[in-house]
C-alpha cells in the first residue's frame, strides 16, 4: 500500500500544487482577480432625448440590476416577468408562499416567524463575488455568516461503516492521519534527499506530522482533533476510536468530502447570506424599481428591427404589445426557444444548443432544532443517497423550531422529480432518518423544489459543455455569439451567458458586460 | 381563491416591505390548468429546448385521448420514457371538465408551420411512407375513423422521438393503449435509426 506511492506521484503532487499557487499569487499581483466587496465599476453614459425605452424580459437577477442601472443613467426601463415574484432562481420559502411547479402547485405551511424561510435557489455567497455583494452594500441588503461545513455534521453511507453515520471530524482527522503516515513513510525512505535540503526536509515533515496529528514515531494512533469521546474538560479526555483506512475508502464520498470547506470559489468555508433570505436582494431591487415591473407579464414574441425591438407579452389575458429601443434578455434559453422572435439562425441555434440542468433542493420545517443537541450548528451532512447533503442553516439558532435542508442535488435531480410529491416526501425521510434516528418524528410541513418543473423556468443552470473535457470550439464560438447583441439591440444575459453558470456573479457580471456593449455603441452613435 | 390573495398579499407586505403595496404582485394567474404554454412554446408551436411539441391545430379528438393517456398512466410512466414523464403529470391533475375546456382553448390557438431540424433521405422515406399513408393519409393529414393523428406539420424532432419510443416500448405497451399498440408494429418496420430519420424528413416535405 505505502509502496505505491511513489517518489515521481509525490513530487508531480507538489509540482502540480506549486503551480496552482503561484498562478494564483501571479493572478492577484497582476490585478486580474476582483477585490472583495466592490461591484466592477460601470460608468454608463446618461439617456439621450430619444433611444430612451429599455426592455428588460425576465426579472431574474441580471434583469433587475440592468433595470437599476438603466433607471440611474436615465433611461425609461419596462420590465416584463412572467411570474408573479421577481428573482427567478433566487427564491426564498416562506410561511404562505406559492411554489409555482407545474403540475405539482404547493404553498408553504412554515409557522410565519422570521426565521423560518428557506432558500430554494441561490443559497450562499463567496466573499470574492464582489457584483453581487458591490449591490448588497449599494442597496442596503444586510448580510450574515453562512457557514458551509461543520465537523460536527455527519457523513453516511449505506456502504460505509455498516451505513451508521459519522462526524466528519472523525472522517477527516482519520483520513488525514492515514495519508500524512503514507506521506512521511515516503519520505523517510530517503527517496527525496536530493530534491530538498536538510532544513527544507525538516520542515516537510513537521508540516506531515501536524496535517495528520502523528505520534512521534510518524504513526497515526487517533487524534482529539476528532473531540473527546468521554471527559475532556474536567476529566483527561479519551480519543474516539479510529476508523480504518480501509474502511473510509469504502465511501464514495470520501474524495470530495476532503474540500468541502468551500463551494470551487476560494472562499470557504465562510461564505454569506442575506439576513432574512436570498430574495432580499431581488426584492431590494424591485422595491426601488417600483411599477416598471410588470409581473403575470409572459413575454409572446420577440421582434428585433434595426431601430428597436418590439416585444408582444400577455398580461391576464390580454396581448399587449411594448416597443423599445433596446432590449436585454434573461428568458431561460430553453423557454426563448419557444417564444416566436426573428433572431439570426446562427444565434438561434446557439440558445437549442444550450441544456437545462435539473437541481432538485426540498425542505422541512423542524418541531425542534434537533440538530442542536447533536452539537451542529451550521454547515452539510454528506449522504451517500439521492438526497445527497442536509444543511443546518444557522439562521433562528437556539430558536424553538428550524427550518433544515433535506436533500440538495445539484447536478442530476431528475430522481426526486419523476414522483409525486408523497414519493418525494417518502424517499426524504427515509434517507433523513439513517442520519436522524427520530427524523420522521421531529419534521413536518414539507416543500419540495424540482426546478426543472419550476413554472417559468424549467431548468436550473444552463449547461453549455457536451463532454467532460471543457469547452469545445463550436461551443466557446456560440457563447460569443450569444454574448453579442442582435442588431446591436438585443442582449442575451443571465448566467447561462457565462461560463461559470449557477452563480448570481455570473448573472450579474453578463448583465454588466451587456451594458458596458450597449453603452459603447451608445456613445459611439452619440459622436 | 380572494380570500387566498388578500393572505398572499398582506403576507407579502409584512415580510418584504414596500414592494406589496404595488398592485402587481399577487398569487400566480390562479392554477387553471392554462399552464401548457411555458412547455409547449408561447403560441402552442412546439419548444424544441423542453422537447414539447405542437399542440396548436390539433385534432380535438387526438388531443382528448392523449390527455386522457397521460392522465390515466397509459402514456408517459416508463422510466426511460424522459419526455412522456414530463408530461404525464401535468395531465395526472386534470378532470374530464377541465379537459373539455383545454381542448376547446387550445382549439383556438392558430397553426403556425414548423421548420424542418432534421436530415434524412426523403425519398427512401416516401418508400416507407406507403405504409403509413393507409392510416395517417396521403398528405399525412390524418384519419380520425383509424385514429391517427396528423403527422405533416408537427415537429420533425417529436415524431422522430415518438417512433424511437414506439419502437423502445415506452409507448404503446400498456395494455389498455390499443390505438399505440396499432403503432408499435409499425414502428418496428423501420428497421434501423436512419429508417426513422428518412421517413420523418419525408413527411417533413408534405407541409402543411
Ligand atoms: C438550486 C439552486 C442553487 C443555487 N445556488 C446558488 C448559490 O448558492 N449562490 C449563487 O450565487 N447562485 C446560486 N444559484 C444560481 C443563481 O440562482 C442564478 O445564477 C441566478 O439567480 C440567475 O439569474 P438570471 O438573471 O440568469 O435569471 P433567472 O433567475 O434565470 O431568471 C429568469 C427570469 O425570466 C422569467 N421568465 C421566464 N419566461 C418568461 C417569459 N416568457 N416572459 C417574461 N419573463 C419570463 C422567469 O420567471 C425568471 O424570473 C443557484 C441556483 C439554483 C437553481
Ligand atoms: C412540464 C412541461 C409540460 C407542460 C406544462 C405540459 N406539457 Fe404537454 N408535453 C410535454 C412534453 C415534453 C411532451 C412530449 C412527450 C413525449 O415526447 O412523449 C408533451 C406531450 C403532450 C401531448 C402529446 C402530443 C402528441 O402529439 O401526442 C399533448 C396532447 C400535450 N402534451 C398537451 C398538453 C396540455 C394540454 C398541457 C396543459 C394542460 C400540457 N401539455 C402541459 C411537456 C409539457
Ligand atoms: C394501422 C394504422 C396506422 C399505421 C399503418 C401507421 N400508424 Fe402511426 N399512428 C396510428 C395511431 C392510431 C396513432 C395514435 C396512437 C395513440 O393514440 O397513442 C399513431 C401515431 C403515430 C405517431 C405519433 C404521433 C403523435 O403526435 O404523437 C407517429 C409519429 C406515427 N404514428 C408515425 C407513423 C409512421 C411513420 C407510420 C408508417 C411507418 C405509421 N405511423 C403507420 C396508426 C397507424
Amino acid at each position: 500500500m505505502i509502496n505505491s506511492v511513489t517518489r515521481r506521484d509525490f513530487l508531480s503532487l507538489l509540482g502540480a500544487y506549486g503551480g496552482t499557487s503561484a498562478l494564483i499569487q501571479a493572478g492577484t499581483a497582476l490585478g486580474l482577480m476582483p477585490q472583495p466587496g466592490q461591484a466592477a465599476e460601470l460608468s454608463l453614459a446618461r439617456a439621450g432625448a430619444s433611444g430612451r425605452r429599455v426592455a428588460i424580459l425576465g426579472s431574474g437577477v441580471s434583469g433587475l440590476a440592468v433595470a437599476w442601472e438603466l433607471t440611474k443613467a436615465g433611461y425609461d426601463c419596462t420590465v416584463l416577468e412572467a411570474s408573479h415574484r421577481p428573482g427567478g432562481r433566487v427564491f426564498t420559502v416562506r410561511s404562505g408562499t406559492v411554489i409555482d411547479e407545474l403540475g405539482n402547485y404547493q404553498r408553504c405551511e412554515f409557522d410565519n416567524e422570521p426565521h423560518l424561510y428557506f432558500n430554494a435557489g441561490a443559497a450562499r455567497i463567496p466573499s470574492n463575488h464582489s457584483t453581487v455583494l458591490g449591490y448588497c452594500r449599494e442597496l442596503g441588503v444586510d448580510l450574515e455568516i453562512f457557514v458551509n461545513e461543520s465537523m460536527r455534521a455527519w457523513v453516511q453511507d449505506d456502504n460505509f461503516n455498516g451505513g451508521r453515520p459519522v462526524r466528519n471530524a472523525d472522517f477527516h482527522t482519520n483520513m488525514h492521519g492515514f495519508l500524512a503516515e503514507m506521506l512521511a513513510k515516503s519520505l523517510s525512505a530517503g527517496q527525496l534527499d536530493e530534491e530538498f535540503s536538510e532544513a527544507e526536509m525538516e520542515a516537510l515533515l513537521r508540516i506531515i506530522r501536524n496535517l495528520g496529528d502523528l505520534n512521534e514515531d510518524m504513526l497515526f494512533e487517533g487524534s482529539f482533533r476528532a473531540g473527546y469521546a468521554s471527559g475532556g474538560f474536567l476529566d483527561h479526555g479519551t480519543k474516539h476510536a479510529m476508523i480504518a483506512f480501509r474502511e473510509l475508502l469504502k465511501t464514495r464520498l470520501a474524495a470530495g468530502l476532503m474540500v468541502t470547506t468551500d463551494v470551487g470559489t476560494g472562499a470557504g468555508p465562510v461564505l454569506m447570506q442575506p439576513v432574512g433570505g436570498m430574495d432580499r436582494i431581488p426584492y431590494a431591487f424591485a422595491n426601488r424599481l417600483a411599477d416598471r415591473i410588470r409581473f403575470r407579464s409572459a413575454v409572446k414574441s420577440v421582434q428585433v428591427s434595426d431601430h428597436g425591438v418590439e416585444i408582444a407579452y400577455e398580461r391576464d389575458g390580454s396581448r399587449e404589445t411594448l416597443q423599445a429601443d433596446y432590449c436585454f434578455n434573461c428568458i431561460p434559453s430553453h423557454l426563448m426557444t419557444g417564444i416566436p422572435n426573428n433572431f439570426p439562425s446562427d444565434y438561434l441555434d446557439a440558445l437549442k444548443y444550450i441544456r437545462r440542468g435539473e437541481a432538485y433542493k426540498a425542505a422541512f420545517q423542524a418541531r425542534q432544532r434537533f440538530w442542536e443537541d447533536e452539537g451542529i450548528y451550521a454547515g452539510i451532512t454528506w449522504v451517500n443517497s439521492p438526497i445527497q447533503q442536509i444543511w443546518y442553516p444557522p439562521h433562528g439558532i437556539h430558536k424553538q423550531k428550524g427550518v433544515i435542508l433535506a436533500a440538495y442535488d445539484f447536478g442530476g435531480g431528475m430522481y426526486y422529480t419523476k414522483m409525486t410529491q408523497e414519493q418525494r416526501i417518502e424517499e426524504l425521510l427515509r434517507h433523513g432518518e439513517k442520519v436522524h434516528p427520530d427524523y420522521r418524528q421531529l419534521v413536518e410541513k414539507p416543500v419540495t423544489i424540482a426546478w426543472h418543473r419550476m413554472n417559468n423556468m424549467l431548468g436550473c443552470a444552463a449547461r453549455w459543455q457536451r463532454s467532460r473535457d471543457g469547452w469545445s470550439a463550436e461551443e466557446e464560438a456560440m457563447y460569443h455569439r450569444l454574448q453579442q447583441p442582435v442588431n446591436g439591440r438585443h442582449w442575451m444575459m443571465g448566467d447561462q451567458i457565462s461560463q461559470h453558470s449557477a452563480w448570481m456573479e455570473s448573472a450579474l457580471q453578463s448583465a454588466h458586460f451587456a451594458l458596458a456593449d450597449m453603452d459603447q455603441r451608445v456613445r459611439a452613435a452619440a459622436l | 381563491m380572494k380570500h387566498l390573495m388578500t393572505a398572499v398579499v398582506t403576507l407579502a407586505a409584512s415580510v418584504l416591505g414596500n414592494l406589496a403595496s404595488g398592485q402587481d404582485v399577487g398569487l400566480p394567474a390562479p392554477m387553471d390548468d392554462k399552464y401548457c404554454m411555458t412547455c409547449h412554446g408561447a403560441v402552442g408551436q412546439g419548444n424544441v429546448g423542453v422537447q414539447a411539441p405542437r399542440i396548436a391545430g390539433m385534432e380535438s379528438w387526438y388531443l382528448k385521448r392523449q390527455l386522457e393517456n397521460f392522465r390515466a398512466g397509459i402514456r408517459g410512466t416508463h422510466p426511460d420514457d424522459e419526455q412522456g414523464l414530463a408530461m404525464q403529470p401535468m395531465a395526472a391533475r386534470l378532470t374530464d371538465q377541465s379537459i373539455g375546456d383545454l381542448i376547446e382553448w387550445v382549439g383556438s390557438f392558430d397553426y403556425i408551420p414548423t421548420t424542418a431540424t432534421i436530415e434524412g433521405d426523403a425519398s427512401r422515406g416516401r418508400q416507407a411512407y406507403t405504409r403509413c399513408a393507409s392510416c395517417h393519409g396521403d398528405q399525412g393529414q390524418g384519419n380520425e375513423t383509424f385514429g391517427a393523428p396528423a403527422l405533416a406539420g408537427q415537429n420533425d424532432w417529436y415524431l422522430v422521438t415518438q417512433l424511437r419510443n414506439f419502437k423502445a416500448g415506452y409507448r404503446g405497451n400498456s395494455p389498455n393503449d390499443q390505438y399505440g399498440a396499432m403503432m408499435v408494429s409499425m414502428a418496428n418496420s423501420l428497421t434501423n435509426d436512419q429508417a426513422i430519420l428518412n421517413v420523418v424528413s419525408y413527411i417533413n416535405t408534405l407541409g402543411r
